[in-house]
């Protein structure tokens, strides 16, 4: 098989295109990178879209991986005076895991992330295993690390914890514990989440 | 004593993990084995329950997590710089992989560009890198497929490879050497004269792998038509690199989104039509001379410069310099910011403890490993900690579809398939 290595369609035109297909879904386009944000419900179709349009054929699925956002206030950006970056903050009221699937399209040469979001209290994604066989191991794995049930997984369980681990570790609200120092004058060190790490100070 | 007093005295009961739960470890005409974890064709601790029909593999599941080290987690609780530290050690055999990978994502989010010197270092270390790798795969395959000759030769010049790590980053593995902006240290002098005459030895020794392996009958007979891999299975499972390129797919990230300038280089994407483990082996060998292409145009066109952003709020602040006591903090540097500058004593300081903050985003950096697609996606949240990282490892995918290579053949060729598919666990695992 013959590869031009030319990006055959701008990721505007993917945009557009997906738009006019999906026109209640928001896209986003930075980095050199087109995401398109969807609902739980759509992604088969999204995904199935993307991977069957003749002018996008992004019809490999090259990565699935999940972020945590929880709930609550975060601040971000703590450095505004040197770098002149804003400081907003984002409250959640609901706790949500993104799913990002990337799907990559070997004659056009573009990818494109399709991010899901689902709630964190009881993640729920459809699963793709059947459109793409290689997702059964990244879904087993989002499971692992979130918990994430993927509907229609052939054999959802732990990959890389061991099967009979107690919750799931790549979430932020995951307790961490702490060292327990066995020499006397030193105290606990609570965990790297609790600890006062030097703080960006203006 | 009598014959059935004398069992639970002697008997050795083992148990472990789901053994129990393995369903029908005795079918009608099955039987069900364990490979691994502890077994030295395994490339380390992966796990594969086969079930036999006699000698032949019906099905495979590989078993994966003994070496989870949780680095992904870890990350999240230390600088952005600090994270080379632990990335660089997931796929140990192509550190500089991780670490370029890396390092490039959280330059896009910084919205920076390292220095033309750093790239065309980098670019040259990651090839030596990647022929490295290749030498080991040569070595472990070879050795698991009975050429114990190729091993001690693979190895051997893979010691030099690391020889010249060690003289540049100062460690043979595990580097740490390229950070988010440049790299750590310039290269010395006489790195110039140390690629070139080592680019000379591996050319000559080449030959000599191919002298051996090539036309070898008994390394034939193990590898033709062993674990063909087809392009339409390739896309299903997800499967990049040198496997993918063996089914006749010109697939190439350094040609396709070329990064750290691989643009300016010529090179041949090489493919195979076979798709089986030999052609595998042949188009490794092949990559390995593009490889040195590849980084004999990287060092005539080798442009001077800084190796490191001038951004100050970014660049990496120490520097190394020869004491009289050996390698340590540069002299004149330490006479700096001790004596002279109260201001960059404290950059330094910030630095060094608290790091820099990278703008909120989401990105997806991809490099070509030696492995296939090596993909970083990165998250910030827009402080001096990565909020989430998670590597698109190769081997990790590309285990996936070693039911669909082996299933069918005998069980040692297992074996073959599983060298063919050179996954490195510590990546698999990360």
């Amino acid at each position: 098989m013959e590869t031009s290595y030319e990006r055959l369609i701008s990721l505007e035109d993917v945009e557009r295109k997906v738009q006019e297909r999906f026109p209640d879904l928001a896209a986003d386009l930075r980095n050199d990178e087109l995401t398109v944000f969807c609902k739980p419900v759509q992604v088969r179709d999204v995904l199935q879209y993307l991977s069957t349009d003749p002018d996008i054929q992004a019809d490999w699925l090259i990565d699935l991986s999940g972020v945590h956002w929880p709930a609550g206030d975060h601040e971000i950006e703590r450095q505004p005076s040197t770098t002149g970056w804003p400081t907003y903050r984002v409250s959640r009221d609901q706790g949500v895991i993104e799913v990002n699937y990337i799907v990559r399209s070997i004659a056009k040469n573009v990818y494109v992330r399709v991010a899901v979001q689902t709630p964190d209290e009881a993640p729920t994604v459809p699963s793709v295993t059947d459109l793409f066989p290689t997702a059964n191991w990244h879904e087993r794995e989002v499971f692992d690390f979130f918990g994430v049930e993927f509907e229609g997984h052939p054999d959802l369980q732990r990959i890389l914890m061991p099967e009979d681990w107690v919750g799931h570790p790549q979430r932020k609200d995951y307790p961490l514990g702490g060292i327990d120092i066995p020499y006397k004058n030193d105290k606990f060190i609570p965990p790297p989440d609790e600890r006062e790490l030097r703080e960006v100070v203006e | 004593m009598s014959a059935t007093d004398a069992t639970w005295e002697n008997d050795v009961f083992v148990s472990g993990a789901d053994w129990e739960v393995v369903e029908d470890a005795v079918g009608d005409n099955t039987i069900t084995v364990n490979m691994g974890p502890q077994h030295p064709s395994t490339h380390g601790v992966l796990r594969l329950i086969l079930e036999l029909n006699g000698e032949i593999v019906n099905d495979i599941k590989p078993v994966i997590g003994y070496l989870h080290t949780g680095i992904e987690k870890n990350a999240e609780y230390r600088t952005w710089v600090q994270g080379v530290t632990f990335f660089t050690r997931m796929d140990y055999l192509s550190p500089l992989f991780n670490e370029t990978a890396y390092c490039l994502a959280v330059e896009r989010l910084l919205g920076i560009e390292a220095p033309e010197r750093a790239q065309a270092i980098r670019v040259i270390l990651m090839e030596f890198n990647r022929i490295a790798s290749h030498l080991v795969w040569a070595a472990t395959g070879g050795m698991e497929l009975g050429a114990l000759t190729m091993m001690t030769m693979g190895f051997r010049e893979r010691e030099r490879i690391l020889d010249l790590f060690e003289s540049q980053t100062g460690l043979r593995m595990n580097h740490a050497f390229i950070r988010p902006g440049g790299l750590a240290n310039d290269v010395t002098d006489d790195f110039e004269d140390r690629c070139r005459s080592l680019v000379a030895i591996l050319r000559d020794k080449m030959n000599e792998y191919a002298d051996l392996l090539l036309k070898n009958p008994i390394w034939m007979e193990r590898t033709v038509d062993i674990g063909v891999l087809t392009a339409e299975d390739a896309r299903a499972y997800g499967v990049t690199g040198p496997l993918l390129r063996a089914a006749g797919v010109e697939w190439d990230l350094r040609k396709a989104q070329p990064y750290c300038g691989y643009e300016q280089y010529d090179f041949d994407v090489v493919t195979e039509e076979a798709g089986d483990s030999y052609a595998r082996f042949t188009l490794r060998l092949e990559e390995m001379r593009q490889s040195m292409r590849i980084i004999e145009q990287a060092l005539d066109t080798l442009p001077g410069g800084p190796i490191m952003v001038e951004d100050k709020r970014i660049a990496w602040p120490s520097q190394l310099g020869i004491g009289s006591d050996g390698i340590g903090n540069d002299p004149s540097y330490i006479r700096h910011i001790m004596g002279e500058s109260m201001e960059a004593l404290i950059n330094h300081f910030k630095l060094v403890t608290q790091g820099f903050p990278v703008p909120a985003g989401q990105v997806y950096q991809a490099v070509e490993s030696p492995r296939g697609e090596l993909g970083y996606a990165v998250t910030s949240a827009g402080t001096n900690r990565p909020w989430r990282v998670h590597v698109r490892e190769p081997s990790f995918v590309n285990l996936q579809a070693t039911n669909h290579m082996a299933a069918g053949h005998m069980v040692a060729d297992v074996v073959a398939v599983v060298a063919s598919i050179d996954p490195v666990m510590g990546g698999v695992d990360r």
